[in-house]
């Protein structure tokens, strides 16, 4: 708690101060004339040594005190120090619930989820670690300097991004879980299941071809068929090719993370924007995607026939292709215990609180004191 | 207004009132007073032409040497003691307190001036006036009478303060209306030294004087406590100050300046009392005319 001003320059405004000395002091010198034929005994004395003197010192006192508080406001008063410095503990999500109440327990601090808006850890954990670091960047960043931070990560973190983590403040970096984060990650070839009307049974097969391609050696082909169906296992990509408004179950899919692939024919649901993805040599569109729900949806605009789209017939068209649906997610899965935060983050700037709304509630009580005291004054004068 | 000299209150406070000469002996003559007369009339009034009836002794045969003609010398009839109020009228006897500016120190006076001329006439004085200005000497001759008592009235609402203490020659006609053993009554604030002055002089010349001393409460407590201008109305001069600065010096000075004057003035045998504004009239009046010869003083 120690109180400071942001504008200090403010207080130059308490010259103003002299302003009601002024006045009390100029009524003093406004001397009534008095008739007195005595004078001779009174100038007797060469000049009488005047003391500085003000009229009404009460009504002074508040006119000063009016001024001095009016030139505090313009210095911009805050007091500092009025956050607590508990210590922290922010969990990653991903932590097991057993060592998170482990931790919570033997800490007995402030402890929170590392994810959007900070819940607490009675709060169910939010299901992805999506740009933990940033999180940890700006928890950090609000949080008082003197605030001891522990963070429970687990070994392998989902939440790293390109930059080493540099915070203001050391942290103990506590990695939850046994093992070690060396076990290789293995990334299934992604599957596309085709299904299709009779319009579409060529186009099908340059689809198919691709899927293919993805695929390695000695899997079984794609699931194509000439169907409405839903493909059964949930593949990475469904290459959707019938004419028209695509079934709500499909569309449903899709809004829960999937990519969609429609054909020319097909009909956008209402509201999607969709950006041009692919273009040939000359500029002209081929392929437009739309961001729809957690998933993607992407629509040829063109036939599906090497007539009109001959990158159907390109060496590099399944791997093309690939790489616009299911491009290559940013690297954000780190070993915990190589990412380490560092120090040297310069720290933010301590929050504070604002003292200029109450010391404007001050001012004006004062003000209206002011005006009664003043104006009672003139009445008693007056009667 | 302030001043009221029909006042019924007042003028039968002043019943038990009594003008009484020291120098008058209860043991010559029968009189009241005692009387400088010798003969009948000696105070000259007129010329009258002879009319047959007359006694030959009143005529006067000197003029008749000079004018072939007869004239008879007519002569008042004197009184034994002629009361004189000397009254300043000088602009210091305007000022009034600022408690109570309806009442200036002239009105003070006005009152005290009728009420001695009542109390004079009353016991069959004769009673005479003069207002002392700078530019003029406002004199009524002593006489006795109802109608003295109009005409001096009439003189003193005429009676107005302003400019500063007359010189000594516009005082000579007083010399020469004040005889000896006349009671002169001086009213004033004495701030000047013309007036204190005049009345030692006239006390030194076998007149029988009184001074009543007119003062301000300003005067007395001076109750200023804040910055002023002190104008002295007859000067001009003005002088700042902060008063309550200048309060202690004030009163110790102005305190021991009148008790300087009033010691003089015993000295001198004047009887002088000080009448403060906000004082009833009748305690100097008691003082110095309720109990024959027992002298106020401040």
């Amino acid at each position: 708690m120690n109180p400071m001003l942001l504008a200090p320059a403010g207080l130059a405004a308490l010259a103003a101060l002299a302003l009601p000395l002024l006045i009390h002091l100029a009524r003093r010198q406004q001397q009534r004339p008095t008739v007195f034929a005595a004078l001779r005994w009174l100038s007797a004395r060469p000049r009488p040594r005047r003391r500085l003197r003000f009229d009404e010192p009460w009504l002074l006192a508040v006119r000063l005190l009016l001024v001095a508080l009016l030139a505090l406001l313009l210095a911009h008063p805050v007091l500092q120090g009025t956050e607590d410095a508990r210590p922290r503990l922010l969990v990653a999500p991903g932590v097991e619930p057993a060592q998170v109440q482990a931790a919570r327990a033997e800490a007995g601090a402030d402890a929170r989820w590392l994810a959007p808006g900070f819940p607490g850890l009675d709060q169910p954990p939010s299901a992805s670690g999506d740009g933990g670091a940033s999180l940890l960047r700006e928890f950090d960043a609000a949080l008082p300097p003197e605030a001891p931070l522990t963070v429970l990560v687990p070994r392998r973190w989902q939440g790293g991004d390109g930059a080493r983590l540099q915070l203001s403040r050391p942290v103990e970096w506590r990695i939850a879980g046994e093992g070690t984060a060396e076990e290789p990650l293995e990334r299934a070839a992604p599957r596309m299941a085709i299904r299709y009307d009779a319009a579409h049974r060529a186009a099908a097969g340059f689809l198919r071809a691709a899927a293919v391609a993805w695929q390695e050696a000695d899997t079984e082909g794609p699931d194509s068929a000439a169907s409405a169906q839903l493909p059964g296992p949930e593949p990475d990509v469904l290459a959707w090719l019938h004419a028209g408004a695509p079934p709500p179950e499909v569309l449903g899919w899709a809004g829960e993370g999937g990519q969609l692939l429609l054909p020319m024919e097909a009909e956008l649901p209402d509201g999607l924007v969709a950006m041009v993805a692919w273009r040939d040599a000359t500029g002209a569109p081929l392929l437009q995607v739309a961001p729809f729900g957690r998933g993607r949806v992407a629509q040829w605009l063109r036939p599906l026939a090497p007539a009109q789209l001959p990158q159907l017939l390109e060496p590099d068209f399944a791997v093309a292709l690939q790489r616009l649906l299911l491009p290559p997610a940013a690297p954000t899965l780190v070993a915990a215990s190589d990412y380490h935060p560092g120090t040297g983050a310069a720290a933010a700037p301590a929050a504070s609180i604002d003292l200029r709304p109450w010391l404007a509630l001050a001012i004006a009580l004062l003000a209206l004191l002011e005006r009664w005291l003043a104006t009672s004054r003139r009445r008693g004068a007056m009667a | 207004m302030a001043w009221n000299p029909d006042d019924p209150g007042l003028r039968a406070q002043l019943r038990g009132l009594r003008i009484a000469s020291r120098r008058a002996s209860p043991l010559r003559g029968g009189g009241q007073h005692r009387g400088r007369d010798r003969g009948a009339g000696l105070e000259f009034s007129q010329y009258r032409g002879y009319e047959p009836g007359d006694e030959p002794r009143r005529i006067d045969w000197k003029l008749y040497a000079r004018s072939d003609r007869f004239f008879v010398r007519e002569a008042e009839r004197d009184s034994p003691l002629a009361v004189w109020v000397l009254l300043d009228a000088s602009a210091s006897m305007s000022q009034a307190d600022e408690s109570r500016p309806d009442l200036s120190r002239l009105d003070a006076a006005r009152t005290f001036a009728a009420c001695i001329a009542e109390i004079a006439l009353r016991q069959g004085d004769r009673a005479g006036l003069a207002a002392l200005r700078e530019d003029a000497l406002a004199l009524v001759p002593a006489a006795a009478g109802t109608r003295q008592r109009e005409r001096l009235l009439f003189a003193l609402r005429g009676t107005g303060a302003g400019g500063g203490a007359p010189a000594a020659e516009r005082l000579r006609p007083l010399w020469e209306r004040i005889a000896a053993d006349d009671v002169v009554v001086v009213l004033g604030d004495f701030l000047d030294p013309v007036l204190p002055e005049l009345a030692l002089r006239l006390a030194a010349a076998r007149r029988e004087v009184l001074a009543i001393q007119l003062l301000t409460v300003a005067e007395r407590d001076f109750p200023f406590d804040d910055g002023r201008r002190f104008i002295d109305p007859e000067s001009g001069q003005a002088l700042p100050g902060d008063a309550r600065a200048l309060r202690a010096g004030f009163l110790a000075r102005f305190g021991e300046a009148q008790r300087a004057l009033h010691a003089r003035f015993a000295e001198a045998g004047i009887r002088s009392v000080v009448h403060v504004l906000d004082e009833p009239v009748l305690r100097p009046l008691q003082a110095l005319f309720g109990g024959g010869t027992r002298g106020g003083g401040a």
